[in-house]
């Protein structure tokens, strides 16, 4: 899902139509608070990943206002940030880029740049959301689980293991299936993909 | 008034002391002149009260050898019938009548006897005397006489028993040899003495009196009054036998101290003298007091002239100056000498504008002042500056005009200000039109992004739904390509109203002296190069002629280029960091051009900055729009001059335009406008 952010109707409506003629999904708000109401409602993140397109120079709440709310959040990554800048806000775009925005465009903007940039925007939002779920199970694993895992990971066998950690196979065993339930995996070869 | 008197110095403890010098001697002889006239009558009083005793000492003397001349000559006619007597050649009737014709001639005589041996009278010219008892002081004198063997005089006595007057005899003792015959008596009474023998000029003057040893007074004659007793003298007579002090007192008083007219006159004199004296030091006191305060009041006012800063200038009725003070003769440059006395034309007329001096001072003449106004004056040096006169009426203690008094303010000074005000005025208004002229570049930019972002984006997005594959149906594209056909109508209005806004102000030739345009860039430059710590060195070549051109688009290309030079130093070392000004005449293309080259020491163009450096839009600045260099361009070329940049040798960049110098028509026009 592609978010814009501008207060200008015609360069919403115009992106908009941009990014359907790419067959992007998106939506539109007018102004920062919009965006940030939407994200506090409930919510399920997007299968297809997320992406903000936001301009800079809005009334009220600016776009780096917003970006500096998302960066509290620790939100940047899950959904990268490509600022749209008028004329002159080219240092200030600079800056947050270093803080973390995925990229900046200056209008006017060579539109199908953008949107290639807006697809790998979504790409990385899938992975970063992707990782984030690994990291999240885990946090689920036991301390005695964690060094089981790590053991499995360098390719060590049950026995190995049990050896290595003073316990018995069937212990060893017990983990081990615990770790693959909680990291929703069947193979070692599996569980080794999601944490590489 | 005379203005050229110096200042008067206060000295207010020497007129004092001064003028107590100066009335010690008058003083002084006033008194020696008082006391000689109240000691000169005195002496002449003491000298005429001493020539009264003297002259009463002689008469006294006088008249005492009158009385003793006779009394002698009665003893020695006595004495030659004594002796007559003795030898018996006289006696009775015939020595009777001898002796009454003694006394007819001697009127003093009172009476004689001749008394014998035994004491029996024997002959007398006077029966009556004869019967008279004798006196004891008589008798005891008879006594001696006859024991002495010489004649004696008697103390004067009354005769005894008798209170009568006073008498005195004389005893002439007759011997014939040791035997005693008897003896003459004369008989003197005291008064008559004095009736007789005094003479009467005497009498009449003065108080005379015998007296006894005991100063008893025993005969007095006072004819002209009693004595005053301010003149006497007392004179003891040589009686053989008697003691008699003979007195004088005059009748004269003591001569009076004031006795006449003169010294009463002296006196009163003397008086008026004194009075009118006191009066006059009186009256010089004042005066010295009024002069005191008057130069006290010249003193403050000569302070206070002295101290004005304002010219102050006096004339008399024909228009001679009677004053200046200081202030005004710095501002004419002259000295009082060279000023005071002067008639029209004065040395600080100036000579183009003396035809209005004529006419208003003539107005000055018949009355007519304007009481302010503004001229121009001239200094010694020949500089001219602008004053403001006041004048106003000089008038007298008796209320009668004498002159003018004119106060004169150099207001050069606050013309210069209002100058310089003007300037700064001209200066920020066209700091803010360079200010604005950014402004509306940066705008026009904004607004226009808008539009032309939306155009792309309507547009790109035609052109994917047009690659992509399947069918098409055109009627999607057609509310895109409208909203984007919009906003180019949208962009193009932009256009037109900046267009319409910059048309309003069409070029304004005249004719400008390069040295102005850069002393007005200048101070906005100097500013920003004192933030970038940028030294700037600006050489204009002296007596340029003038460009013809818009003075405000000029400024606005020299800033800019100015501006870029600054900016292109931020990174420079500081010590490099300088910006020169170059500004000359180049003859190199056959026509006369004025060249101004705008040198920076910065990080120079790279080559392919430079390819595209005139572009518009093209910025390296992260704040610029990149119309700058454009616009330079563009304004020069619309001069008919050229804008170029080459590559600093020393390292940096320099920009440099030409401009045609001005035509001799414009040269004609240059100077009508000066005027």
């Amino acid at each position: 899902m592609l978010h814009i952010v501008d207060d200008e109707e015609v360069i919403r409506d115009a992106l908009m139509w941009l990014a359907q003629s790419r067959s992007i999904a998106c939506t539109a708000y007018a102004s920062a608070e919009e965006f940030l109401d939407m994200l506090n409602a409930e919510r399920t993140p997007d299968a297809q990943g997320e992406c903000l397109l936001l301009d800079v120079r809005m009334p009220d709440m600016s776009g780096v206002a917003l970006f500096d709310a998302l960066t509290a959040r620790k939100l940047t990554q899950q959904i990268p940030v490509i600022f749209l800048t008028g004329h002159g806000d080219v240092p200030m775009a600079v800056d947050t880029l270093k803080r973390g925005a995925f990229d900046f465009f200056e209008k006017p903007f060579n539109d199908n740049k953008l949107m290639d940039r807006a697809q790998e925007a979504l790409a990385a939002s899938l992975h970063a959301h992707a990782s984030a779920q690994v990291q999240t199970r885990l946090a689920t694993l036991s301390a005695r689980e964690q060094e089981v895992l790590e053991l499995i990971l360098a390719g060590n066998m049950n026995k190995v293991i049990a050896d290595k950690l003073n316990i018995s196979m069937r212990t060893v065993e017990v983990h081990r299936a615990h770790i693959f339930d909680k990291m929703q995996v069947k193979t070692a070869v599996e569980l080794a993909r999601l944490l590489k | 008034m005379s203005s050229s008197e110096r200042p008067i110095p206060f000295r207010f403890d020497l007129p004092s002391r001064r003028q107590a010098a100066r009335w010690l001697l008058p003083a002084f002889l006033i008194l020696l002149v008082l006391t000689a006239l109240l000691w000169l009558p005195w002496q002449a009083q003491r000298m005429e009260s001493n020539d009264r005793q003297e002259q009463l000492i002689a008469d006294t003397l006088w008249v005492e050898q009158a009385i003793r001349f006779q009394l002698s000559s009665d003893e020695e006619s006595l004495g030659l019938i004594g002796s007559e007597v003795a030898s018996g050649y006289l006696s009775g009737t015939r020595l009777r009548e001898r002796l009454q014709t003694l006394m007819r001639n001697n009127r003093e005589i009172n009476c004689i006897d001749y008394v014998d041996a035994s004491g029996n009278v024997q002959t007398s010219t006077d029966d009556a005397c004869a019967h008279l008892a004798q006196s004891n002081a008589s008798a005891n004198a008879a006594e001696h006489a006859r024991q002495m063997h010489t004649p004696q005089y008697s103390q004067p006595a009354p005769i005894a028993g008798n209170n009568g007057p006073m008498q005195m005899d004389f005893h002439l003792p007759l011997f014939n040899g040791e035997r005693y015959l008897g003896s003459l008596i004369a008989n003197y009474r005291m008064d008559n003495i004095l009736d007789q023998m005094v003479p009467w000029w005497f009498a009449q003057d003065n108080e005379i009196s015998l007296t006894d040893g005991d100063d008893n007074v025993i005969a007095r004659r006072a004819a002209g009054g009693l004595g005053h007793g301010v003149y006497t003298h007392a004179h003891a007579m040589e009686l053989t036998g008697a003691t008699i002090t003979l007195h004088t007192n005059s009748t004269k008083s003591a001569p009076k101290l004031l006795p006449n007219l003169l010294v009463g006159s002296v006196v009163f004199l003397s008086l008026g003298l004194l009075w009118s004296l006191w009066a006059l030091w009186r009256d010089i006191n004042r005066r010295l007091r009024a002069e005191g305060a008057l130069r006290q009041q010249v003193a403050f006012r000569t302070a206070m002239e002295n101290s004005l800063v304002t010219g102050l200038r006096a004339r008399d009725l024909d228009g001679r100056i009677t004053y200046v003070n200081p202030a005004f003769c710095q501002m004419v440059g002259a000295t009082p000498e060279q000023l005071i006395g002067k008639l029209p034309p004065m040395p600080y007329w100036a000579p183009e504008a003396i035809d209005e001096y004529r006419e208003r001072f003539a107005k000055v003449l018949a009355g007519h002042v304007t009481p302010q106004f503004e001229t121009i004056f001239l200094r010694a040096n020949g500089e001219r500056f602008p004053v403001l006169v006041f004048e106003s009426p000089l008038v007298d203690d008796s209320g009668k005009q004498t002159g003018w008094m004119g106060s004169i303010l150099d207001i050069s000074d606050r013309k210069r200000a209002e100058e310089l005000s003007r300037q700064q005025q001209e200066k920020l208004q066209s700091s803010a039109r360079l200010a604005s002229m950014g402004e509306i570049a940066s705008t026009l930019a904004h607004e226009l992004n808008q539009p032309l972002a939306a155009i792309s984006s309507y547009t790109s997005g035609a052109l994917n739904i047009l690659n992509g594959d399947g069918t098409l149906d055109p009627k999607v594209l057609r509310p895109a390509l409208e909203k984007a056909n919009a906003q180019a109508q949208r962009a193009g209005q932009i256009i037109r109203s900046v267009h319409a806004f910059v048309k309003q102000r069409e070029p304004n030739r005249e004719t400008v002296q390069i040295q102005s345009l850069i002393d007005n860039v200048m101070p906005l430059i100097e500013l920003q190069a004192h933030q970038l710590l940028v030294s700037i060195h600006a050489s204009i070549a002296p007596a340029l002629p003038p460009v013809n051109a818009d003075r405000m688009l000029l400024e606005q290309v020299l800033f800019n280029l100015m501006r870029n030079a600054l900016e292109a130093m931020q990174d420079t070392l500081p010590e490099r960091r300088m910006l020169r000004v170059q500004a000359a005449l180049d003859t190199s293309t056959g026509s006369e051009r004025i060249q101004v080259s705008v040198i920076d020491q910065g990080h120079g163009i790279a080559d392919v900055v430079a390819e595209r450096l005139f572009s518009p839009f093209f910025s390296t600045k992260a704040e610029g729009m990149g119309m700058g260099l454009n616009i330079c361009r563009t304004t020069i070329e619309f001069h008919g001059g050229t804008l170029t940049h080459a590559a600093n040798p020393n390292g940096g960049t320099i920009f440099t335009f030409t401009l045609p110098v001005a035509t001799g028509n414009m040269e004609l026009e240059h100077v009508a406008h000066r005027r």
